[in-house]
């Protein structure tokens, strides 16, 4: 058994050395390889000569999405800690969760810009970022209690606040560090857009703008593997306490009691309410936040004007021209992205019940590159791909793959052990086992992963739009952001967040009707 | 001495009136539970008064609703409509808020990230009561169950037996005046149940703790109980309810008298008997 993770260890080690052997020697000695995909050496040589704007750069965006960090997690546990208290106030919270969980970072950026100075645009946009996951996280480990548990607080007279203090509190923990896992990252890509957006000097943002014209491939490849570490060092930093955690979290037996069913509470009317604040709440923020603040309404319209700027007016026609141009180019090429990735996720996770292997030696890659922020793959992209659609597609591909691919595999591999038993005892063979059993095993995590990724595909050909291609939605927000046209920005920002917004509630809502 | 008053004054409710003070009155009692499969009958409507300081055995195939009976009592399930139930003349959520109700449930429920010694304690938190001023409780509850050594231990660390008696040493801690106990030595093995139940006898006797104890085991229940209460299934109801006239203190040699036997012979009939009785 002891040997078992050193020998795994040895063989990553080993395979890691392969790789990277090959890739020394074909980016060195091949033409492709010099152009695209610089050797290691290289790209080291070229750091070390860099290093002092590695150190400007990067010790701001360390500082950005570390304070950016400490707020959001704040707030996400509060607002889980309200959350769990009050069901009614997540109803009516729902859709600025919603809102912040699909909305395509780059185009809240331009707007923080108008409201706040110096490194704050990009601080809260990684705020913002952190919130959604650290939130959901917190709150499905407050939530979770072993029901044994709750009924011997019940037992002794204890009531919520017992509960709450003795158990769900450090019941939470796990879920809490899992949480912050996932948003570290999050924090470090969050900095980086908001760099892009709000024209700083200093960051990893500012410095890959800068390096993207110049045509230097070890640079950029530097920027792209170093912004990538800082990333995964905010992963791995919650790495440790997280195990540590689990080892002494995870009840010993199973809780054999279910919970009773419980009536389903609450008014219809209520619910209708609630529902009516929560698609309310975002606009009410957004009309407080622009009103509260006093910045000049041309500057910062509320949701009235910006609405009537393509409704009414002169220039509405021709708003409403640039953004359906806009939108015609940018939304089939998330959603060829979108099917793309999670049709090659599934194909390879399916492949993976036919052949382990697979799996083994993909699933540790694909669980650090779902933590990499996409930013870091734009120098990849452009020297492989260029600056024309093909590189926007592929950048979608990327974004969606990985963390579908994570999915996936899960669900084929929850595939309960008896089904796919009965297959082989009547000599079906794993061909038959995946198109039987696994397959429709696994639609209900396909769901899944579409719902979580599907913001992803859209911020992806946004990224490429704004740094590379020069057409569709990124592409006019950068523009009205250069050309100071403050009501296209908003309105930009508010379709793009509407588009994110239905397509996820879309995904849910197919996958309520198949899941019947 | 607390035998006696016991032994005569547990009755169904055709029976005669109880002398002494009753600690728990079942009047009428059933639970449906409500499911999406539609209604599950766990109870029929029962009746049964427990005598200050007796010791009550349930026993009964499982699936007859004796955890949930347990449960009632301690306030967890509310009875069906036209039932009621009583402890200490009060409703039962009333009851445990005094911190005078000891639990154990069939499933031992530690904290998993709590040691041996501050899951013993948690009841008391619970309650708010000062922690401190109970070490030495906690520690001659821990000596008492064979814990010993353990106190610092997780239970992801223990055996299932062990984390067991930790559940038991739990529901001691408050020193409750009445004290439910579902199934709680089903993992131990045959000699450590023999100790435990001798050394329950000893707290109860002690204390004067009204107690419920639900078991499997015939030879158990009749060591311990002035009353064993026999359940059937489908529905769940009161089979009968057998008087035990042993002598307290009650010492492990009774197991093999041949008085014993013949009491546990005709409780397993009794158990198998179905229509048989009433
Ligand atoms: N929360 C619940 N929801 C639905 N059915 C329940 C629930 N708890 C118990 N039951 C059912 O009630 C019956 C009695 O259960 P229980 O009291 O646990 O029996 P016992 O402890 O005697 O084995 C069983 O048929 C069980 O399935
Ligand atoms: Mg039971």
């Amino acid at each position: 058994m002891k040997t078992q993770p050193a020998r795994e260890n040895a063989r990553i080690l080993f395979g890691t050395l392969i790789f990277f052997a090959i890739w020394e020697f074909l980016g060195a000695t091949t033409s492709w390889g010099i152009a695209m995909v610089p050797a290691p050496s290289r790209i080291l040589m070229q750091a070390f000569a860099d290093r002092e704007l590695y150190w400007l750069h990067g010790t701001a965006t360390i500082q950005t999405s570390a304070i950016g960090f400490a707020i959001g997690v704040t707030v996400a546990v509060v607002a889980a800690l309200l959350f769990c208290l009050s069901p009614r106030l997540e109803l009516a919270f729902r859709g600025i969760n919603i809102a912040l969980f699909a909305t395509p970072a780059i185009v809240i950026g331009p707007l923080l810009v108008l409201f706040l100075k110096g490194d704050w645009p990009q601080t809260v946009l990684a705020a913002l970022m952190v919130y959604f996951p650290a939130m959901s996280a917190t709150l499905l480990g407050l939530r979770t209690v072993d029901p044994r548990i709750a009924d011997l607080v019940a037992a002794y007279g204890g009531g919520e606040g017992k509960l709450m203090r003795y158990v769900r509190l450090r019941g939470a923990l796990p879920d809490l560090f899992a949480g912050f896992r996932v948003a570290a990252p999050l924090a470090v890509l969050g900095a980086v857009l908001g760099e892009f957006g709000s024209g700083t000097r200093w960051g990893f943002g500012a410095f890959l703008l800068s390096a993207l014209p110049q045509g230097n491939p070890a640079r950029l490849w530097g920027i792209g593997l170093a912004s990538s570490a800082i990333a995964l060092a905010g992963y791995a930093l919650f790495l440790l306490p997280a195990r540590r955690l689990s080892a002494s979290s995870t009840a010993v037996t199973l809780a054999a009691v279910q919970k009773a069913a419980r009536p389903s509470g609450g008014w219809a009317w209520q619910r209708i309410a609630l529902a009516g604040i929560a698609v309310a709440l975002p606009f009410v923020i957004w009309w407080l936040a622009v009103t509260l603040t006093h910045v000049s309404p041309i500057i910062a319209p509320g949701p009235g004007r910006t609405v009537m700027f393509l409704i009414e007016g002169r220039q509405a026609a021709g708003a409403r021209a640039a953004l359906l141009t806009a939108l015609g180019q940018t939304l089939p090429v998330a959603l060829l992205g979108l099917l793309a990735g999670l049709a090659f996720a599934f194909a390879l996770a399916a492949l993976s019940l036919l052949a382990p292997a697979v799996a083994r030696a993909l699933l540790p890659i694909a669980l650090v590159a779902q933590n990499m922020p996409l930013v870091a793959v734009v120098p990849f992209v452009v020297l492989i791909f260029g600056r024309d659609v093909t590189a926007s597609v592929f950048m979608a591909m990327l974004v969606v793959f990985f963390p579908a691919y994570v999915l996936l595999h899960q669900g084929f591999t929850t595939v309960p052990r008896a089904a796919s038993d009965l297959v082989s005892a009547y000599g079906g063979g794993r061909w038959k086992q995946l198109v039987h059993i696994a397959v429709p095993y696994s639609v209900g995590h396909l769901f899944a992963a579409a719902k979580l990724v599907a913001p992803q595909a859209l911020l992806g050909v946004m990224v490429a739009e704004w740094l590379l291609s020069g057409v569709g939605l990124g592409n006019l927000l950068n523009v009205s952001r250069g050309g100071l046209d403050y009501d296209m920005i908003w309105a930009g920002a508010l379709i793009s967040i509407l588009i994110s917004v239905a397509a996820y509630e879309a995904v849910g809502f197919i996958e309520r009707k198949v899941g019947r | 001495m607390n035998a006696l008053p016991a032994r005569e004054s547990l009755t169904a409710p055709e029976g005669t009136e109880p002398t002494g003070p009753v600690d728990v009155i079942i009047d009428q009692a059933g639970k449906t539970f409500q499911t999406v499969r539609g209604p599950i009958r766990a109870l029929d409507p029962i009746s049964l008064k427990v005598p200050r300081g007796a010791f009550v055995a349930l026993i009964g195939p499982s699936g007859c609703g004796k955890s949930t009976l347990l449960r009632m009592i301690a306030g967890l399930e509310q009875p069906d409509e036209g039932g009621a139930v009583l402890v200490r003349s009060k409703h039962p959520e009333q009851f445990r808020k005094e911190g005078e109700l000891g639990i154990a449930f069939q499933d031992p429920a530690l904290l998993p990230w709590r040691s041996v010694a501050d899951n013993i304690a948690f009841p008391l938190q619970i309650l708010g009561r000062p922690v401190k001023r109970h070490a030495a409780t906690i520690q001659s509850l821990i000596d008492l169950v064979g814990l010993k050594g353990y106190e610092a231990a997780l239970p992801g660390q223990l055996s299932g037996g062990m984390r067991q008696r930790v559940a038991i040493a739990r529901s001691l801690v408050t020193d409750p005046s009445v004290l439910l106990l579902d199934e709680p030595f089903g993992a131990l093995d045959q000699i450590l149940r023999r100790a435990m139940n001798v050394e329950l006898q000893r707290i109860w006797a002690a204390r004067q703790t009204t107690t419920l104890l639900v078991t499997h085991g015939i030879d158990e229940a009749v060591f311990l109980a002035d009353t064993v209460v026999v359940m059937h299934a489908q529905p769940g109801r009161i089979a009968e309810i057998v008087n035990v006239p042993f002598a307290r203190p009650r010492l492990p040699s009774l197991f093999s008298s041949p008085d014993f036997h013949a009491l546990c012979d005709r409780l397993t009939e009794s158990l198998h008997g179905g229509d048989a009785s009433p």
